[in-house]
């Protein structure tokens, strides 16, 4: 199996390519913060998801594993944040933080049996982790409120300290989602991130080399399910209503054409394609009804043609501008 | 505790609902065998065939015999479509297994969405196919359109065993699934017969919602229950012989309506799901890396 993976490790020491993406994505948000609270309703979306589909790129991008189920741990943060935060009265922040502590715990429990599997299997296997989750919100309606959904869900905070207008809750998930990207690029030019672009590359000379793949696929998948958790706290802190159809099908179709049209194993991709898929359907207004439609029409679209996505573009002008630099 | 006539009409239900299962899973198979995919929209076949029979049925009210023969191909012609529109230039141009697994649950997002514009969201059933009944045996109650299901099921494996070894289109499709780069230095069309896998994948889809629509209902979300149930039957029956996902529907259908019995019908899902994971903890590489052999052999 090819992977999408570069195993080129960039060179230490900052340059311009990785201050722009921070310089853009700043920018961005000043523009939201003197706008409309839509379009930071907007806005807040995209960085919410650009934390989901982060920890996704590190499970499927770096890994080159596959999880069609993300959404049941974003499930598992955002219901754990509502139920504690509604019923329970607790901080926020610490709501946030300990349903990312179940979500890891589930995520080993669940990752532990079920990553041994590969291809189709592993698909299906994640899918339906995702389908099941997604039916227990429904069912279970004594914990959950079923269709019904949870309501009334406190704005971020902690210690009396909360965000309480949309943009200062803005400002807080542009920052979060840096940290997050930061975090991420790190490991992934850590030893352990080095080890999973060696899993991506070939199972087999991974194993040769002396790499667990067993275990650093584990924790690939705990990592992805860390940021999917925090992910849906955050968006339930942020709108303060959750139903089960949030955590749904669609939102691993959405969070995948994020994915694949940012570019798939890059460092900014997963940002950059969940502002682009956000902002999209805001821009072309008439097609509110059509968004699904449109989101898995794009997808199919990048898969077929453009499988490396945005990023894809930007590997051509680092060729290129290597290029010049050589003859210089 | 239920009462043995609770679990003998639980088992009847399960057995109608398992042969659907079973021939989606056979869907599956038949595009699997013929081009190593595992096409994640095979349940919105099933969905189509439900929703287009009930709108050619109800709506424009044509004889159910003519409205059924309308529906297979129309929801064929989809199997098509989605063969050569994200099939095939996705393998032409080599995109990776997951990808080619994305953009079938794409496409089936797709397909719900455009037919929840068009038709709304309202369930929509039709009369079975015999109407009076049910059948009563004792207290439990047998509806005519279980041996409809049975009838089908039984006529549909025969034929699909006649097309298989008794003519040049299905043998072909044999070679494929064994071998395609020798099927085609033979001189077989592969590229025909994926879009034939995928049409005869598709029509299968249809029938089987054409045949459970009487006895439930169908809406633009049903795909995906039957999509994973008929992956599921796939799996137990080895993902290669059409009696054997017959079979494992069979099976799953059962427990799955055991476990309304015991948990409660929201929970059936749940209990399908969970069942899918416990099969594929103890055989990682699916039931058929044991059986599989056997299976292409015959």
């Amino acid at each position: 199996m090819t992977s999408h993976v570069t195993t080129s490790i960039e060179p230490s020491g900052i340059r311009w390519q990785s201050i722009l993406p921070i310089v853009a994505v700043l920018a961005l948000a000043g523009l939201g913060l003197v706008s409309s609270d839509y379009i930071v309703t907007v806005l807040g979306f995209a960085f919410i998801y650009a934390i989901f589909c982060t920890g996704l790129n590190f499970f499927m991008g770096y890994t080159g594993q596959a999880s069609f189920g993300q959404s049941a741990f974003a499930a598992i943060g955002g219901y754990g944040s509502a139920i504690l935060c509604t019923d329970y009265g607790w901080e926020p922040l610490l709501a946030l933080l300990a349903t990312m502590v179940l979500s890891g715990i589930a995520a080993v429990l669940v990752g532990y049996p079920t990553l041994r599997l590969r291809g189709h299997y592993l698909a299906m296997a994640t899918f339906a982790l995702g389908l099941i989750v997604y039916e227990i919100t429904i069912e279970w309606t004594a914990l959950t409120q079923g269709y019904m959904g949870y309501s009334g869900i406190p704005p971020l905070g902690i210690a009396g300290f909360a965000l309480d207008t949309l943009k200062h809750q803005l400002v807080a998930l542009v920052v979060l989602s840096l940290i997050g990207v930061g975090i991420a690029a790190r490991l992934r030019q850590s030893r352990f991130g080095r080890a999973l672009a060696s899993i991506a590359g070939s199972e087999s000379a991974a194993q040769a080399l002396g790499v667990d793949i067993a275990r650093y696929k584990l924790i690939a998948f705990v990592i992805a399910a860390l940021y999917a958790s925090a992910a849906g706290s955050l968006f339930a802190h942020f709108v303060g209503f959750i139903s089960p159809e949030i955590y749904g099908t669609t939102m691993v179709i959405q969070s995948f054409a994020m994915l694949y049209l940012g570019g798939i194993g890059t460092m900014w991709g997963p940002m950059i394609g969940a502002i682009i898929v956000s902002i999209l359907p805001e821009a072309l207004r008439g097609l509110k009804e059509m968004q699904d439609i449109a989101y898995t029409a794009v997808l199919i679209f990048i898969l077929i043609f453009a499988p490396r996505g945005l990023a894809g573009l930007s590997v051509l002008f680092r060729r290129a501008h290597g290029r010049v630099q050589e003859k210089a | 505790m239920p009462s043995l006539v609770e679990f003998l009409q639980s088992i009847v239900n399960g057995v109608g609902v398992g042969l659907i299962y079973g021939l989606v899973g056979i869907g599956f198979c038949v595009i699997y065998n013929a081009s190593g995919i595992v096409n994640f929209a095979q349940g919105v076949f099933v969905m189509l065939g439900g929703m287009v029979c009930e709108v050619l049925l109800t709506q424009l009210g044509i004889p159910l015999i003519f409205a059924v023969a309308l529906t297979i191909p129309l929801v064929a012609v989809s199997g098509i479509v989605m063969e050569l529109a994200i099939v095939r230039p996705m393998m032409h141009r080599g995109a990776t297994l997951f990808a080619v697994i994305l953009a079938t649950l794409a496409a089936q997002i797709m397909i719900e969405r455009i037919t929840l514009l068009t038709f709304g969201d309202r369930p929509r059933t039709y009369h079975e196919f015999t109407t009076g009944g049910p059948l009563k045996i004792g207290d439990v109650a047998i509806g005519y359109q279980l041996f409809w299901i049975l009838g089908c099921g039984a006529l549909l494996v025969l034929l699909l065993w006649l097309f298989f070894t008794r003519t040049r289109t299905g043998r072909a499709l044999r070679a494929c699934s064994q071998n395609r780069e020798a099927a085609q230095l033979l001189g077989i069309p592969v590229a025909r017969m994926m879009l034939i896998a995928f049409a005869l994948s598709a029509a299968l889809g249809a029938i089987a919602g054409i045949l459970v629509t009487p006895t439930q209902y169908t809406a633009y979300n049903v795909g995906t229950p039957f999509g994973v149930n008929g992956f599921i039957a796939a799996i137990i029956g080895g993902f290669g012989r059409a009696g054997g996902a017959l079979a494992g529907g069979l099976l799953l259908g059962v427990l799955q309506a055991l476990a309304i019995v015991a948990l409660g019908a929201g929970f059936k899902n749940v209990a399908a799901l969970s069942f899918l994971l416990v099969v594929l903890l103890f055989f990682p590489n699916g039931l058929f890396a044991g059986f599989g052999k056997g299976a292409k052999a015959h």
